[in-house]
């Protein structure tokens, strides 16, 4: 079910940014954040109450106004500071509504941009670590373990085996294109992980691929599950991390995503006619 | 090591915190501008040279004529090749400053790489000088600094890049030695010998082991052991980092790591802060990040690699002196300071401590022959990759590139060429024998790759700012002061357990030896303490000149000492008060002992030098000249470093300043 559910929402978000593919990730940042703003005004005003919110607002905007004009009046001074306080609390209850039904799809997009700009792929000829994760109770010792690597990759390490955390850790090198997944495979049962690889400027690039569970699975969108039953908890390549570059500094994509859909939000509410 | 020895240790660490400050503390010091313009001009001619620290010529003729160097050979033939004078003493800090400023160390005021402070006779770094913030805010345990720090560059004398630049001639000057930090200009500069570890040392090691060992922490360098234990295949550790200013007495920063072992392969992973990977037995890990936070806010960023070099039956891993992230420098590593970035963006981290090679490492056996060259390889051809960039982009005026590994490697193979040296080791000999004639083989391809890359406007001179020697034999110059009666040391004292002059009687002592070539006088008006009346100053330099040119070394018969210069017949310039008052010229074979420069006074006069570090340069400068040669020929038969610079400049057509003594060279 939830494979189905990040499979539909990985294909828009494929569709989203196909025409940016090659083109500087901040355009495609940008082009996220603006369909969010836009997602966001909408879902804000259809589940809030406007009238209440204008309402409200109005009644700070008074009170505030009283604060100032009797500044010599303490007993209205206090009255407004009360009244204030009392606006300021209907004014978040009345966020409450739209904030709750706003966190779904925001997640959702959050676990999907997860997958564009926190990793980049290794280029040819760079290394990278690949880790698995077993359930507490397997023996590694013991363990017939193997790993399978497509072309484009080698191993060049063998396993380290770290038994109080459960961890088969192995250093793959980037040789070439990689277009099949890798396996490793645990007491004969096989186990597969795309290794994305690329030369596009923007690309999806899942490090992680979980064991089924409500919440890894949505955490972690970019794979099918793992099966239930599996030895496996978890498959995870460690990649470099990236930042979106501007004049020089690195921006962690969360930063930007969260600056640029505000700033867009409030400076189109106004156009949607939407009363925040 | 004995307990004496712990105990020195122990004073040099106290000494050394002393001397080198915190750091850390100078990340506060004040940012050069970001963005700068060089000179723009365009030069009809280009000037590139090749510093190749340490080039000897006896090896280098000896070379030629086995035909193993076609590009020194062509070079060679095409223009110039002769021997180069170098300084007095021939230390590169000294020799290159000489270069640097186109004057004797009277113009510059480098002397020696170490000085000594008249006020407290202790010996401080010559080449720079860092100082904490003046004014801190304490807040309980909080220490906030209000001011920046400073490091300041203690050579005098304008660089010739400073000259061009007045000229408006670009200049790319990339690790010249005696130049940090990087002095003000608009050229491009990156500097070289003399820059620090992110720990404000010359380069401190960390060796992780369950394995007794010790090793030295030297003056303003070594390494530290940790003792660490493998429990359930893991090692748990810290590697420590700069002091931390923002807290009170300035505490040593740590970060901790984790080495998980395999339980049956040679194979381990290692994880700290973000970093995890993975490495074999016998393997480096490349360049790897690591951050130092002092506050929440601040914090500072470094590079260095891990070696695993045994994980059974012992657990043996080697971590090198963090280097200052070029990326995110924490101290002025260029000029601009973009440049550094520029170049850390083009090529990744790469060695910004001044030497790179860690001879301490090797000199410890920490690392065996093998495993260092391995280390200077790297070194090597990170230098080769950037050396082509430079080269290029190198459109008009100078470009000055500087190489390291010949100086590194011959301070300690030497012993493996030469039959004689106390430490000749004929298994090694027969593996490592050829490892200084293949380090200048590996300069001849970089004069080749630099040949390929220039065009015809381009005047190539490549350089070496001293030769090289063995080093079979060591002289205490303090023992010989003290038995002479020109040293005294409080009653009861066992000169043999003195450090730092510690147990001297100023009061009756007329001269002190500081340094590796230096020896001081206790003057009158000078030093704290000084009895040597100035009348008396000339007789008795002459007298010790002379006593000292007679030393013998009773096990061969030769002169232990070939000359004792008085710095005021060598020197001239503003800064000749504060020179040495004799400088040693060392007999071939022999140099100052390992303990004489920091105020020891060992029991044996001369003695054998049984380390690895087995070739030097501290003999008379006429035994061990550089080399130059040049495309163009020169019309100086026996040219100095000094000469180099003022040939730099005529080329140029620049007029050269009063200050300058060299002789244009072509």
């Amino acid at each position: 079910m939830v494979w189905w559910l990040n499979r539909a929402v990985g294909s828009l978000f494929n569709l989203i940014f196909l025409p940016f593919s090659s083109l500087n990730p901040w355009v495609a940042m940008l082009a996220i954040s603006l369909l969010t703003a836009l997602l966001m005004l909408f879902i804000y005003k259809k589940t809030s109450n406007q009238e209440g919110i204008r309402r409200v607002k109005n009644r700070i905007k008074a009170n505030l106004l009283e604060i100032r004009l009797y500044q010599t009046d303490l007993r209205t001074q206090l009255g407004s500071q009360k009244e204030l306080l009392a606006a300021n609390l209907q004014y978040l209850l009345y966020n409450l509504k739209p904030l709750l039904v706003m966190i779904v799809p925001i997640f959702l997009i959050l676990a999907q941009l997860n997958l564009w700009f926190t990793s980049r792929p290794p280029a040819p000829g760079e290394t990278f670590l690949l880790k698995a994760r077993f359930i507490k109770t397997m023996d590694l010792e013991r363990l017939r373990l193997d790993l399978e690597t497509p072309e484009g990759l080698v191993v060049e390490t063998p396993p380290v085996r770290i038994i109080d955390e459960a961890e088969v850790a192995w250093r793959l090198k980037v040789t070439g294109p990689v277009d099949d997944p890798l396996v490793i495979q645990v007491n004969g049962e096989r186990y597969q992980k795309i290794v994305p690889a690329g030369k596009g400027r923007l690309l999806r690039v899942s490090t992680v691929r979980v064991k089924r569970n409500l919440w890894q699975e949505l955490l972690y969108p970019g794979e099918r599950p793992l099966p239930a039953d599996s030895l496996l908890k978890q498959i995870e390549l460690r990649f470099e991390p990236q930042r979106l570059k501007l004049l020089g500094i690195g921006f962690h994509w969360l930063v930007a995503y969260f600056l640029l859909s505000i700033i867009l939000g409030l400076a189109l509410k106004g156009l949607f006619k939407v009363e925040i | 090591m004995s307990g004496r020895k712990n105990e020195e240790a122990l004073k040099r660490r106290e000494f050394l915190q002393l001397v080198l400050g915190t750091s850390a503390g100078l990340l506060l010091a004040p940012g050069q501008a970001f963005l700068r313009t060089a000179g723009r001009k365009e030069t009809g001619l280009k000037v590139l040279v090749l510093g190749m620290d340490g080039l000897d010529t006896v090896l280098l003729d000896r070379f030629l004529q086995e035909g193993k160097l076609p590009h020194f050979q062509k070079l060679a033939a095409s223009g110039t090749y002769r021997p180069l004078g170098s300084s007095v003493p021939p230390q590169s800090p000294v020799a290159w400053a000489n270069f640097i400023t186109g004057t004797n160390p009277g113009g510059h005021g480098i002397f020696d790489f170490v000085h000594r402070d008249p006020r407290t006779y202790l010996p401080v770094f010559s080449a720079s000088e860092s100082l904490p913030a003046r004014h801190n805010l304490r807040l309980g345990k909080l220490n906030i600094p209000l001011s920046g720090g400073e490091i300041r560059n203690l050579r005098r004398g304008r660089a010739f890049w400073q000259i061009l630049e007045d000229y408006d001639i670009p200049a790319t000057v990339f690790k010249i030695p005696s130049n940090y930090p990087p002095v003000e200009t608009k050229q491009r500069t990156f500097s070289g010998m003399g820059t620090p570890d992110l720990k404000g040392y010359y380069g401190l090691f960390n060796y992780y082991t369950n394995e007794y060992k010790t090793v030295t922490e030297e003056y303003g360098g070594g390494g530290r052991v940790h003792d660490v234990y493998v429990i359930g295949n893991r090692v748990e550790a810290r590697i420590p980092g700069p002091n931390n200013p923002f807290q009170r007495g300035n505490p040593e920063t740590f970060v901790d790591f984790k080495v998980f072992i395999d339980p049956v392969n040679p194979v381990a992973k290692i994880a700290y802060q973000d970093q995890e990977f993975i490495l074999r037995e016998k393997e480096w890990s490349g360049w790897k990040k690591i951050r130092f936070d002092f506050i929440p806010t601040q914090g500072v960023s470094g590079i260095c690699m891990f070696y695993l070099k045994e994980v059974r039956p012992k657990f043996k891993l080697y971590v090198s002196p963090i280097n200052i992230d070029p990326s995110d420098p924490a101290l002025p590593l260029s000029t601009p300071e973009s440049y550094s970035r520029e170049l850390a963006r083009k090529f990744g981290p790469f060695f910004t401590k001044g030497l790179p090679a860690d001879t301490a490492a090797l000199e410890n056996d920490v690392l065996d022959e093998k495993e260092f060259l391995a280390q200077d390889e790297i070194v090597y051809q990170e230098s080769m990759a950037m050396l082509e960039e430079e080269l290029r982009n190198f459109r008009s005026g100078l470009l000055f590139y500087y190489f390291s590994n010949a100086d590194q490697r011959q301070h300690m193979f030497f012993r493996l060429i030469d039959r004689n040296h106390p430490a000749y080791n004929e298994k090694l000999a027969a593996e490592f024998g050829q490892v200084i004639e293949q380090t200048y083989r590996q300069m001849d391809r970089a004069l080749q790759l630099a040949m390929e890359k220039v065009d015809r406007n381009t005047v190539i001179v490549v350089m070496s700012d001293h030769g090289f020697c063995p080093f079979r034999r060591g002289f205490n110059l303090n023992t010989w002061l003290l038995r002479n009666g020109y040293h005294v040391l409080r009653p009861g004292t066992r000169p043999e357990e003195v450090s730092l002059f510690q147990a001297t009687d100023w009061s009756r002592t007329r001269a002190y030896g500081v340094g590796l070539n230096a020896l001081y006088l206790n003057l009158k008006g000078r030093e704290a303490q000084g009895l040597v009346r100035p009348e008396e100053k000339e007789p008795l330099l002459r007298e010790l000149a002379h006593k000292l040119e007679q030393v013998t070394d009773p096990l061969t018969g030769e002169k232990v000492i070939l000359k004792a210069y008085l710095t005021s017949e060598v020197y001239s310039g503003a800064y000749l008060p504060e020179a040495p008052d004799i400088i040693l010229g060392f007999n071939r074979n022999y140099r100052i002992s390992w303990n004489s420069p920091l105020g020891s006074f060992p029991r044996e006069l001369i003695e054998d030098n049984p380390q690895k570090w087995s070739g030097d340069h501290m003999t008379a400068p006429d035994l061990i000249p550089g080399v130059l040669l040049a495309s163009r020929p020169a019309r100086l038969e026996q040219p100095a470093l000094e000469d180099v610079t003022a040939g730099i400049l005529t080329l140029f057509g620049v007029k050269i300043p009063p200050e300058i003594t060299g002789r244009p060279l072509f």
